[in-house]
């Protein structure tokens, strides 16, 4: 679950997990339930993701950007991630769902960007912690 | 954080405010604005904007400021073309989101009693929403086409007529754009969506002219009280939106290497003359080409859709075409000397003054033409450059009317339905592809646009020309 923050011209979202692996997935379910109805998606097939970044931020914003990139090329809707391998520069994974069908797919915003601003992601005593702005 | 009054219209925030600026802020505002703007954080992100390596003159705050991300929306910021930096935070996602002002030969005793039915032709024709795809299939060696030549492609193409790129901005194509500097990635995603309007707050309006200011820059663009006109705002879609993150990536990385910091990371920027600064501008400038041909479609899509309505003797002329995201190379006088300078206008327009040689000759008497979109429910605004613009903002004024509630906070409390009824009420069709589509535009998620228009108009930066009432609006 996550938590959806108000900013005036964007949106975003707070979230929590034990470990950076749950973060992550985490995060990319909540972009693409912003975006979308997601409850009707099914799992029909998956998509192998990756990204690369040089700290924990930016490898966020270039993981969520390649989750946006496949909705928007690919016009595949993913609902459920997995991250199988994880480290501040580098995070492979899997997403779950199926092609986008206008017809039962509900959108509910473009979103167009992943943003540095405000952007949190840490190892808290509590555990993982990430906060993103999303430009929509 | 110290604002001082310098007139009824303009604010300074001095240097010393805060560690690291390197020079002013000035707000253009009324007091009543001010203090709205100062609820958010759009004041401390012009601050930051003023700690830019190599900017020049000051960072450049415009009535319909808010909180973005990096640099406020409503935000202006010239940086040296030698030592200056560029950042694509200065432009943002939407590289080139723009309106585009039609006039017709119909008036509103003509088309009000078929106002349905010019919104379902216009909601048939021309695609709306998120994930839309146009009817148009480009292969790789046409796209590049496009993003090299931009709405002169599509006139080219038959998607217009010659005078369509002479009345854009740039003539509808920024010289200097490659498209080897286009990810595949940014490519793939915009291959499919030329002639496609978009969703958030990009629509298409149908208005009528209701207030003329300015009898003689009225004439000059054709404009007369109870004409139709037709106002498109959308930019470059996927493609735009993936050049601002590949090269946001890419210049994260990077700035390192120059050595430069700054308090927000969304700002990232390397120097003008670097490599990665030449790649982000050559991808920029094939982006903004690929808005001014989305433009330019729907334009032809528009022409369409009134033809079948109104028969082949409807005339569908453009007024011109402004570009609100972008970053230009433009040279300016500051503090006596000519300087060539970037400049960044990011949700800000340019506002040529009468004269300047980079306005088409119809309209160079009277200065540039400046489109102001309102909310739906409100008005939208056509005005001209004037000379204390060049002067003070490098040409450049506000680009709407400024948003003032959160997305989620629009949607709190209101129904879809309702607000559509009210707008009805009004004389104002709505149809969106979704109820958000509506709730999160509702008038009173903005400022008041003629507050804002009359802060630049009292400022000497533009002058008004016509109020325009929408009385029709598609939207995704």
């Amino acid at each position: 679950m996550f938590e959806v923050l108000e900013h005036t011209a964007d949106i975003g979202f707070r979230l929590r997990a034990p470990t950076p692996e749950e973060l992550f997935a985490r995060a990319a379910e909540a972009l693409v339930s912003l975006g979308f109805e997601s409850e009707g998606i099914e799992e029909r097939q998956s998509c192998e993701l990756a990204a690369t970044g040089w700290d924990w931020e930016s490898l966020m914003v270039n993981w969520l950007s390649e989750v946006l990139y496949v909705l928007d090329a690919r016009r595949l809707l993913l609902k459920r991630f997995e991250v199988t391998r994880i480290s501040p520069e580098a995070v492979a994974g899997r997403g779950y769902g199926e092609p986008w069908n206008p017809e039962r797919h509900r959108a509910k915003l473009i979103i167009k960007g992943v943003t540095y601003h405000q952007l949190v992601v840490e190892q808290r005593p509590e555990g993982w912690y990430a906060q993103v702005i999303l430009d929509i | 954080m110290q604002i001082i009054a310098l007139d009824e219209y303009r604010f300074r925030i001095p240097r010393d405010e805060r560690r690291g600026m390197r020079t002013d802020v000035i707000v253009y505002a009324s007091q009543a604005l001010i203090d709205q703007i100062r609820k958010d954080q759009s004041l401390e992100q012009a601050m930051n904007v003023a700690t830019l390596p190599g900017i020049v003159g000051v960072s450049l705050a415009m009535p319909d400021i808010h909180q973005g991300y990096g640099f406020p929306i409503g935000g202006v910021a010239a940086t040296d073309i030698e030592s200056g930096v560029v950042s694509p935070g200065g432009v943002g996602f939407d590289i080139n989101c723009g309106v585009r002002l039609v006039r017709t030969n119909l008036t509103q005793d003509e088309v009000r009693p078929r106002l349905r039915e010019v919104v379902n032709q216009l909601f048939r024709d021309i695609p709306c929403g998120t994930g839309s795809e146009g009817p148009i299939r480009l292969s790789n060696a046409q796209l590049d086409e496009v993003l090299v030549h931009g709405a002169r492609w599509a006139v080219k193409q038959g998607y217009g007529v010659e005078r369509d790129a002479e009345f854009a901005e740039e003539g509808g194509c920024l010289p200097g754009a490659d498209p080897d500097k286009v990810s595949s990635k940014a490519k793939e995603r915009g291959r499919p969506q030329l002639g496609t309007v978009g969703s958030g707050n990009h629509f298409l309006e149908v208005q009528w002219v209701e207030q003329i200011h300015d009898e003689e820059a009225a004439r000059a663009m054709g404009l007369q009280l109870n004409q139709i006109t037709v106002l498109i705002h959308c930019g470059s879609r996927g493609l735009g939106h993936q050049v601002c993150t590949d090269y946001l990536a890419e210049m994260g990385a990077a700035m390192k290497r120059y050595n430069i910091t700054l308090p927000d990371r969304q700002l990232a920027c390397v120097p003008i003359q670097s490599p990665e600064g030449q790649a982000y501008l050559a991808a920029m400038r094939a982006s903004a080409n690929f808005a001014w041909a989305n433009r330019q479609v729907i334009l032809h899509f528009l022409r369409g859709s009134l033809e079948k309505l109104f028969g082949r003797d409807v005339r569908v002329d453009l007024i011109y075409d402004v570009a609100h995201n972008i970053a230009k190379e433009e040279t300016h006088t500051v503090d006596g000397q000519k300087r060539r300078v970037l400049v960044h206008r990011k949700g800000a327009t340019r506002a040529f003054p009468p004269g300047h040689r980079d306005i088409p000759a119809a309209y160079r008497s009277i200065g540039q033409p400046v489109l102001i979109p309102g909310s739906m429910g409100t008005a939208s605004w056509v005005l001209v450059g004037a000379e204390r613009a060049m002067q003070e903002t490098f040409g450049s004024v506000c680009h709407g009317a400024g948003r003032l509630l959160s997305r989620t906070a629009a949607r709190k409390g209101r129904n879809a339905r309702e607000v559509q009824e009210r707008l009805e009420q009004q004389g104002i069709l709505v149809r969106s592809e979704t109820r958000d589509g509506i709730l999160e535009e509702v008038p009173e998620a903005y400022k008041n646009v003629d507050e804002v228009i009359e802060v630049v108009h009292a400022a000497g930066l533009a002058r008004k020309v016509a109020r325009l009432r929408p009385m029709a609006v598609i939207k995704g």
